[in-house]
């Protein structure tokens, strides 16, 4: 509203008066976004401390996963919808970013475009089960994952079948190949971080409200005149775009594809994250995230008793409670917070908690 | 338009209900008129809430006509009667309980505003602006039904009674044509209810036309300006509370025939 008195013509003075107004807003906004700042400064230095190419590498995974688990915790955290398929719609957005800069040509910025768009109109065939709540809904994408998966594998023209696709291109930005893992760290940090801050606008906005309302009680938000299955298919639609988006990202990253890494486990992994993360927390699916992907790769030395050992962590996590660990992290915060003062106030997970 | 020469605001006329076997509503006959207040009485398991969800769109008509304005309802899901202008409470109250009282009202005005995801993501100046507009209003019906200090509680922490105020207050914050009360003073004291009779008196003075389901015969018979009885899903009476009050066969259903046993009056 500020910006717009400025813009249209008004006398200057009006614009002299605004500064100190306009200071007040910076210092406001630096407040709020304090923390988001520290986390963009951290993201933004890690490759200079940390260089140590699989590292950085991994990062990016973590990133990329996050990318999908924030899209599925609108899904799920916000409006309620239990989806196991959110795995196959990172596949559609793989394989559609492969082929499109592989066989087509289409520069890889656009390419990433078109593979969260491919996702999201292959979500749209989500609508007619948008009515279907809980197991049933989460049996039904299960199966949309299945069919997915079994399209990949056995569409060999397309998708190379179970050879894989090979011969991806590192990502291009203006001309510019991304060949260190630096720079593609920097590329999937940057788009999970600009998912985060679009999505975390959602909440106290029209449209977070219907969508939550959705989740505590349909009635009571088709009563308020909201159109249920329109708010619900738009967070499919939501939730396959930033899945797709990641899978581009990770066609790019590995620059392989099997069919294989997209089968219905990847979407239990997705949802993994989120779940162990916190429900209904943006921070949460990023720390979810972090785990699922990342502890494995800690765990490595373990060898055989990697996979036990992450199943045990995730069941320990659980145990904290159904805040996951955006809970946990708060609860922390909050200890320190009783010394250092308040820290983290934003990182809450309002929505699951009893 | 169509209805010309009656003031019928709400019209069903011979409304069935079937559940299995049973007839829950029986070919009843339901005129709202425009700025009245309409009690739905009768004794347990008569059909209001029946009737009450046939209305709003929770359920769907075995047989009969529901008219509203002069169009339609019959066909029309319960979202798109909440955007005509037909809103409901619950009578087991519905609220959203892990958001704040304003943000539940809040959701009360879904239907008369328009910014959807991008809008919420890009924070656009038009709708900062609706925003803004939303909340002025949301605490303005927090206000009208006398929970303007409790806008930032979530709901779920609010005491009963309050809770009951918040899901009016949802209901009436967009300024519908007819709201629907089922029960609003079940469970609560008297006080509470005296609160509450003279909130649906307010809502009428503001324009709007209710029905009004109750139990509580003090609150029904100080603000109808018109009772219908049900039992056994069959329209019995209606009338002017008056009438209704004086109604040998009301009394009947509700305390039984003199040889029978009594049923238990709610």
């Amino acid at each position: 509203m500020g910006s717009s008195v400025c813009g249209s013509g008004a006398p200057s003075t009006t614009c002299v008066r605004m500064i100190p107004k306009f200071a007040s807003e910076v210092r406001r906004v630096l407040a709020n976004f304090g923390i988001g700042t520290l986390v963009l400064f951290g993201l933004f230095v890690v490759p200079w401390i940390e260089t140590d190419k699989f590292i950085l590498h991994v990062l990016s995974l973590i990133a990329i996963a996050s990318i999908a688990a924030m899209g599925l915790q609108v899904l799920l955290g916000y409006s309620g919808q239990l989806s196991i398929g959110q795995g196959a719609f990172y596949g559609i957005g793989a394989y559609a970013s492969a082929i499109l800069t592989v066989n087509v040509g289409v520069p890889f910025p656009i390419a990433l475009l078109l593979a969260g768009t491919a996702a999201a109109l292959a979500s749209l065939l989500m609508v007619p089960i948008t009515r279907l709540t809980g197991a049933y809904l989460a049996v039904a994408t299960l199966g949309f994952s299945i069919l997915i998966y079994l399209v990949l594998k056995n569409e060999e023209w397309l998708t190379g079948g179970s050879f894989g696709f090979i011969g991806i291109p590192r990502p291009t930005l203006f001309g510019f190949v991304l060949r260190h893992p630096m720079h593609s760290y920097y590329l999937c940090a940057g788009v999970a971080a600009l998912a985060y801050f679009l999505l975390a606008r959602i909440d106290g906005t029209r449209f977070g409200r219907a969508i939550n309302a959705i989740r505590q009680d349909a009635d009571a938000a088709a009563a308020s005149g909201i159109n249920v299955t329109f708010y619900k298919s738009q967070c499919f639609v939501i939730a396959a775009f930033a899945a797709g988006i990641a899978g581009s990202l990770y066609a790019h990253e590995v620059r392989y594809l099997a069919p294989n890494d997209f089968s219905f486990w990847k979407s239990i992994e997705i949802l993994i994250m989120v779940i162990v993360g916190g429900m209904g927390s943006l921070p949460g699916a990023v720390l979810g995230a972090s785990l699922v992907v990342g502890v494995p790769e800690l765990l490595r030395e373990l060898g055989d008793y990697r996979m036990p050992a992450f199943g045990a962590i995730l069941i320990a996590t659980m145990l904290f409670g159904e805040g996951g660990l955006a809970a946990l992290c708060r609860g922390i915060a909050r200890g320190f917070g009783a010394v250092l003062g308040r820290i983290v106030p934003s990182w809450q997970p309002r929505k699951m908690l009893p | 338009m169509s209805d010309a020469g009656s003031d019928a605001l709400l019209e069903a006329s011979g409304v069935t209900r079937l559940f299995g076997g049973v007839r829950a509503v029986d070919d009843v006959d339901f005129k709202l008129r425009r700025g009245t207040v309409h009690g739905l009485i009768g004794p347990n398991g008569a059909g209001k809430t029946t009737l009450l969800n046939v209305i709003a769109g929770a359920l769907a008509l075995s047989g009969g006509a529901l008219r509203f304005c002069g169009h339609d309802m019959a066909r029309r899901s319960s979202a798109e009667r909440a955007r005509m202008g037909v809103r409901r409470t619950f009578q087991n109250v519905k609220l959203f309980a892990d958001m704040t009282a304003v943000d539940n009202v809040a959701v009360g005005l879904h239907a008369s505003t328009r910014c959807g995801f991008f809008g919420a993501v890009l924070r656009t100046p038009r709708c900062s602006r609706e925003e803004h507009s939303i909340r002025e209003r949301c605490i303005e019906a927090l206000r009208f039904v006398g929970l303007d200090g409790r806008a930032q509680t979530r709901a779920g922490a609010l005491p009963y009674g309050h809770r009951r105020l918040l899901e009016i207050a949802r209901a009436v914050v967009a300024m519908p044509l007819v709201i629907l009360l089922d029960e609003p003073a079940a469970g609560l004291n008297e006080i509470e209810a005296r609160h509450i009779s003279q909130l649906i008196s307010s809502i009428r003075d503001a324009g709007m036309s209710v029905v009004l389901v109750e139990h509580h015969m003090d609150v029904v018979m100080q603000v109808c300006d018109e009772v219908t009885v049900l039992n056994h899903g069959r329209r019995l009476a209606s009338g002017t509370p008056a009438q209704i009050r004086g109604n040998p066969e009301v009394i009947e259903a509700y305390l039984g025939r003199p040889a029978d046993t009594p049923d238990a009056r709610a």
